[in-house]
């Protein structure tokens, strides 16, 4: 993507995951709090459960797109985002959940254009039943969330080196500011 | 020697379940079973909430599909109120519940069955499947994925972006319908119907092909139940019971919901979870009916909408006479159905009163039970509850469209693995039509958990000591 398309690009946030099973709010949970401060325009803020086919259809009307999720792998709090390419084996045997990676691959496939998509994740700590509350491990990786986000929906921001979709990651260090790790 | 097949994970459904194929010396097929594998106790873990939660609680019963059960469960809310609805907020009611027929229904036929459809049983099953569908026909893929964004988009319309919204609400609608929104989902529906009725168009071109899956998936006689309204016409929200025979007698007819418990017993088995509701007057299990888009259409005299009743009229001569009875017609019925439901939110949107601000009644609890009633896009939704004075849930029971079928399911795979599996010579194929057959109910097995990973399906033969005598592996 040239540097004058950013400009102008429209990128989408999705945050995704269960509202009722603890910390898998967390993707949820941020994209409320940025719709709650206020975005760019251009950008727009969407929450669901689970991810849709019907979701395809808004992925390739955008130029980049931010997911937002929780992981259970890793330590708990840690924030990491890395850059997602097209995967049709990410295939799921059912269709009411589908891989952000086979998304992109319908993208691909149907459409011919893949928009330039991140993954930011929070390690969870627990995903027993509780009603959009985080635990405080989660609570206090949204801010790392929300200033990822921030630097990838910036034109300028340093995200741009991770836009060829590789699994190269990054990850929220103890000093509190983003750190890439490629 | 004795042997087992086992199909497990069932793919392409909602919701996680097995088979089981029992075959005997000869590798003929003694008995099929569709075991469902969750537990998840909502009956029991809503007791002692108050009844005004229990929408939301048992939205969470379905991730797909959480606004029919907001429906049935805020109708037997509704029931406990002893309110009637303002008629605008009924309206309003079913245009969302429209809208989620019309987006599950095009979920089924595009994204899970369309792969059967339009690749073949016997394809290579490393490319039956969503993209083999992409590749072979784009521009229908695209359809698919539209008319699901068409009826999504609808239901966030009315009730909000939220994930699982709140907008109806015991005695109504929490608020009314602006101008600017009934437009825009006016805007939606001609594309919507353009769509659906190329595809009916196209898959009436396919099923002279799938002749032989017809004559043998589900083709039994069993009993229909649905909703129909006080003048027989097709009947999603509300509206009253019909039961017809195999031979397309009618046996109960404009039974009020609420007597359900009259026709209905519930029985349960050892191999699987979900309940095995049956028609009490004919005793279990031979009391044995089917209920969705089939029922639906074999049980209505009429949709009551232009375009749909032209389908409906093509529909019933896929058969020579009688309800059609082959579960294979599931999904004709269900693009028959998507064209009503688009040709009806039209009619309802455009209803001079849509705009009106009373949408909403408001009571306390006027009685110790409630039930409520709608058909969900799989099938009747009955929410049954008992509370107390001061409003606690006593007692829930819930029949989930899926569940009125579990009879039928499993006599359906009994016939398709009778037809179609040699249990000395076990092919991919074989047992993709016993999985073809269960997709054609769509079964909804309560799927608001989330799968992780790959879930590969291993299909093994074991002789009676449990040793494996043969393996097919799929992922």
């Amino acid at each position: 993507m040239d540097r004058a398309r950013m400009g102008s690009r429209k990128v989408l946030i999705i945050g995704y995951g269960s509202p009722i099973r603890g910390d898998d709010a967390i993707g949820p949970l941020v994209a409320d709090r940025l719709q709650a401060d206020g975005v760019p325009a251009g950008v727009a803020v969407i929450s669901r459960h689970i991810l849709t086919a019907e979701l395809v259809a808004d992925l390739v009307e955008h130029d980049r797109v931010v997911f937002l999720d929780a992981a259970v792998e890793g330590t708990p709090g840690e924030v990491r985002c890395r850059s997602l390419a097209p995967d049709a084996s990410a295939m799921s045997t059912m269709a009411h959940f589908l891989d952000p990676r086979e998304l992109l691959a319908w993208c691909e496939t149907l459409y011919g254009k893949v928009p330039e998509t991140f993954l930011v994740t929070a390690c969870g700590s627990a995903f027993d039943y509780s009603n959009y509350v985080l635990t405080p491990t989660a609570e206090a990786a949204v801010q790392p969330m929300l200033e990822w986000v921030r630097r990838l929906i910036d034109p300028n921001g340093c995200a741009s080196r991770l836009s060829k979709p590789t699994d190269e990651a990054a990850t929220h260090g103890e000093t509190g500011s983003p750190t890439m790790i490629i | 020697m004795s042997r087992t097949v086992v199909i497990e994970p069932v793919t392409r459904i909602e919701g996680h379940a097995r088979i089981t194929l029992q075959l005997g010396d000869a590798g003929e097929v003694e008995d099929a079973k569709f075991h469902l594998t969750q537990f998840r106790g909502f009956e029991k873990f809503c007791e002692g909430r108050p009844y005004r939660e229990m929408p939301a609680l048992t939205a969470r019963t379905c991730g797909i599909c959480p606004v029919s059960h907001v429906l049935a469960s805020n109708k037997a809310c509704d029931h406990l109120l002893s309110v009637g609805i303002p008629p605008t907020g009924e309206k309003l009611r079913r245009i969302i519940n429209l809208a989620q027929i019309t987006q599950s229904h095009a979920l089924s036929f595009f994204h899970l069955s369309s792969p059967d459809l339009l690749l073949g049983w016997d394809s290579d099953p490393v490319s039956r499947n969503i993209f083999g569908v992409m590749r072979q026909n784009p521009a229908l893929a695209k359809d698919g994925i539209r008319l699901r964004q068409i009826g999504q988009t609808i239901i966030e319309t009315l009730g909000g972006k939220k994930i699982h919204p709140t907008w109806v609400v015991p005695g109504g609608v929490s608020e009314p319908l602006t101008q600017e929104k009934r437009d825009a989902m006016l805007a939606l529906l001609p594309e919507g119907l353009d769509i659906a009725k190329r595809t009916y168009a196209f898959f009436k071109t396919l099923v002279p092909k799938f002749k032989d899956e017809a004559s043998h998936f589900g083709n039994q006689p069993t009993m229909f139940l649905s909703l129909v309204s006080p003048k027989g016409h097709l009947e999603h929200y509300d509206g009253l019971l019909r039961l017809k025979d195999a031979q397309g007698r009618i046996l109960e007819d404009m039974v009020p919901p609420h007597e359900y418990e009259r026709l209905i017993g519930e029985a349960v088995e050892d191999f699987s979870y979900m309940k095995f509701p049956y028609y009490k007057p004919h005793g279990y299990p031979k009391g044995i009916y089917r209920v969705g888009p089939l029922a639906r259409l074999n049980n209505i005299d009429a949709c009551g909408t232009p375009y749909a009743d032209v389908a409906l009229a093509e529909f019933h001569m896929l058969q020579e006479s009688g309800p059609i009875a082959s579960s294979f017609h599931y999904h004709y019925a269900r693009l028959v159905e998507i064209i009503y439901a688009l040709e009806m939110m039209e009619r309802l949107l455009k209803d001079p009163t849509i705009l009106d601000a009373r949408v909403r009644a408001r009571a306390r609890s006027n009685r110790y039970e409630g039930i409520g009633v709608t058909e969900a896009p799989r099938g009747i939704l009955m929410h049954h509850y008992r509370i107390d004075d001061e409003g606690l849930i006593t007692w829930v029971n819930l029949i989930i469209a899926t569940g009125h079928n579990n009879l039928a399911m499993n006599q359906s795979i009994r016939q398709v693995a009778d037809a179609y599996v040699d249990g000395n010579n076990l092919q991919e194929g074989m047992l993709n039509r016993v999985e073809a057959v269960i997709r054609c109910f769509d079964p909804c097995l309560s799927c608001a958990s989330h799968a992780f990973g790959e879930m590969p399906l291993a299909i093994e033969l074991k002789d009676a000591t449990g040793r494996v005598v043969d393996t097919l592996r799929r992922g």
